[in-house]
């Protein structure tokens, strides 16, 4: 009897396996507002697609555990596995893991350390860092010169200088002012971190404020630090029609200050196409197909023109 | 050199005993903060040069031409408004220090309080649309500005209680105990909105950050306390225990108790500042006061207050807050990189307690 109905059990999840497709995703943390809206992006995708079933599971920002749960979705076989790496270094273990069971791998939003040794049944699905500092950059530029303001004089608040992003939006910056895509003189007058936070870059503009120096944009690495420079600025009796500034993520507080007019320019990086991106390269690669290695779902530039377009997106 | 200078002031009598301990204030040079005093003195000469040699600017003074005053007020603004949210922190954790303890957990509280406040000062409509960070829902907008304030204070107040109760009554130490509560309390503060930052206060919560409020709360709030410390039962004790926890407690002081009231006190300032912080920057985030705990300690190690307990004043770490903030506004000025300050903040963070070491083993050996 016992063996009879293990053998029905057995055959109806055999049976289910053959035209379905089960993906095991372990994301780096729930608790993070980003990651969610990536995490939702995809399950809100999976329930748009017929048989495809998501298990996903939270590594509490833990290498270890995240390895576990690699391993167990291996051992539970499924077709494939969606990781947001908890760290960018610790990845080879898991790319291990996956290939010598032969389970697809698709790494989402963190670029792993051997994205470039992946074997051919793994990808990389995030947004080009690259272009999120450049899209700011290119539009702070623009409004500049439309304002005629040539040579510009600049502030630049950087993020947490430990940080990937910080480094690279900042660098973006100064690549667009050699490029000679910036139709302006852009002149650094000081370039500071205020470690992503906006009580710290509240503190850096007064302090910026109290030498006079004059100045048109501030270009910020994220929209927390240009919300707080708005507010210091404003606190100055400052015309924020006089300034332009940038700042990267679109978050509510942001499209907020936009529409009040005191933030120009940020970028909105896509989650939850982010999310969608994964599981398509993820299905595709479990039913045997080829994808590009690594798939960059573009930033996007978000301006008082499209603000609306924005509102509900995270 | 007396072993507790800043107890009592030139005007105390000449002996005096607290749980069987003696002070002679007759061999007392000057006040403990005239030395801190003189170090914030001499850093902001040091800006004033370095800051007419590389930047022919003045540090302190107007050199912009912009207004007839003497200094330049804006940056003198600024020195104070940057460092008096953990200034305030840092009044609750030199009282914690001098009674002989550790308040490792404020940063901590301060972000959950936050949140926690924050949610209930949030205005119904931005710009004519729903608040789209709402964290409780429609129920708790536009609430009269007394609800968040007195939730914030009693978020604060209650953590002091746990701590406090943790250290007096199971004695495990006081590193442990707030220890378990800045992790607790970080927790509580991601866990409020899973990680979610709740902005757009109310206009009348925004008047706690507004401006130069945040200076006015922490010097009220730093006088009131160094009063307090200086001349009530209260103080006296506080000192008493700190210096020699078994003589208080033989001399009759209720020690438990009076340790819950240190940490209480402490966790309630912490809640205070939460309502500033979030109300200057219009929003609440689940890490906002990361590491304010460390600073607020640093502020008082520097206005050398003794982690060994019994000795320091309040008015010891407003000074040490200052050069706090000095230091962050000098090296803006001279337009110098992040790293190099926190570099020299951990340098003379370090140094003021060789110092302080140095002048306790002069003392001890009647140098």
């Amino acid at each position: 009897m016992r063996k009879l109905i293990l053998g029905a059990i057995a055959a109806t999840l055999m049976s289910s396996v053959a035209h379905a497709e089960n993906v095991g995703v372990s994301m780096a943390l729930f608790d993070d507002n980003f990651l969610t809206v990536l995490r939702n992006g995809m399950s809100d995708y999976a329930k748009t697609l017929d048989g495809v079933t998501l298990q996903i599971e939270d590594a509490q920002n833990d290498v270890a555990k995240q390895l576990d749960q690699i391993n167990n979705f291996v051992a539970s076989g499924v077709d494939a596995i969606i990781v947001n790496p908890v760290d960018t270094s610790a990845t080879e273990a898991m790319t291990k893991a996956a290939e010598s069971a032969g389970v697809p791998l698709v790494f989402v939003n963190r670029e792993p350390i051997n994205v470039d040794t992946l074997p051919d049944n793994q990808a990389f699905v995030a947004s080009n860092e690259q272009e999120s500092g450049t899209l700011e950059t290119k539009e702070v530029c623009r409004l500049l010169a439309e304002k005629g303001k040539n040579p510009a004089r600049v502030y630049i608040m950087m993020g947490e200088l430990s940080n990937q992003a910080a480094v690279m939006r900042t660098q973006d910056i100064k690549d667009v002012m050699k490029s000679g895509e910036c139709q302006v003189e852009l002149q650094i007058i000081d370039e500071q971190t205020a470690n992503w936070s906006r009580d710290e870059a509240q503190d850096l503009m007064t302090n910026w404020l109290s030498t006079s120096e004059k100045f048109d944009a501030l270009i910020s690495n994220n929209d927390e630090m240009a919300i707080g420079a708005i507010q210091a600025m404003k606190a100055a009796n400052i015309n924020m029609d006089d300034v332009i500034v940038g700042g990267v993520d679109a978050t509510q507080d942001a499209l907020a200050a936009m529409a009040a007019g005191d933030l120009d320019v940020t970028v909105f990086q896509d989650a939850a196409g982010q999310g969608k991106g994964s599981l398509d390269a993820a299905l595709k690669l479990a039913k045997g197909e080829s994808v590009d290695q690594k798939v960059y779902i573009p930033f996007q530039l978000v301006t008082p023109a499209n603000i609306d377009d924005y509102k509900s997106r995270n | 050199m007396p072993q507790h200078p800043g107890v009592y002031g030139m005007a105390t009598p000449q002996t005096h005993g607290v749980g069987g301990l003696t002070f002679d204030t007759s061999k007392r040079r000057w006040p403990n903060e005239m030395n801190v005093l003189i170090a914030l003195v001499i850093i902001v000469g040091i800006f004033e040069l370095l800051g007419q040699l590389m930047m022919g600017q003045s540090f302190l003074f107007n050199s912009s031409g912009r207004s007839d005053s003497i200094f330049n007020e804006q940056r003198l603004r600024i020195i104070v408004l940057q460092v008096s949210i953990v200034g305030i922190i840092a009044i609750g954790v030199t009282q914690v220090i001098i009674s002989g303890g550790i308040d490792l957990s404020s940063g901590s509280v301060v972000g959950a309080t936050a949140m926690i406040a924050m949610s209930f000062a949030q205005m119904g409509l931005v710009n004519g649309n729903p608040n789209p960070t709402l964290a409780l829902g429609p129920w708790a907008t536009d609430l009269p500005v007394i609800v968040p304030v007195a939730i914030g204070l009693s978020c604060g107040l209650f953590a002091g209680v746990i701590n406090g109760a943790l250290i007096a009554y199971t004695r495990i130490p006081p590193f442990i105990a707030t220890l378990g509560m800045m992790v607790t309390a970080r927790g509580i503060s991601k866990w409020w909105t899973a990680g979610k930052p709740i902005s757009f206060p109310t206009e009348s919560y925004r008047v706690f950050g507004d401006g130069l409020m945040p200076v006015f709360i922490f010097v009220a709030l730093a006088i009131l306390f160094h009063l307090i410390l200086r001349y009530t039962v209260y103080g006296k004790h506080t000192y008493a225990i700190g210096s020699n926890e078994d003589a208080a407690r033989m001399s009759g002081i209720k020690v438990g108790r009076h340790k819950v009231l240190v940490y209480t006190i402490a966790g309630m300032l912490a809640g205070i500042a939460a309502i500033v912080l979030s109300s200057k920057n219009l929003t609440a985030q689940a890490g906002m006061g990361t590491m304010y705990e460390l600073d607020a300690i640093a502020m008082a190690v520097i206005g050398g207050v003794s982690l060994s307990g019994g000795r320091g004043s309040i008015l010891g770490t407003v000074i040490g807050s200052l050069i706090f903030g000095v230091i962050i506004s000098g090296f803006t000025f001279l337009r110098l990189d992040a790293y190099y300050q926190e570099m020299v903040k951990g340098g003379i963070i370090v140094a003021a307690v060789v110092l302080d070491q140095w002048r306790q083993r002069r003392a001890a050996y009647g140098a």
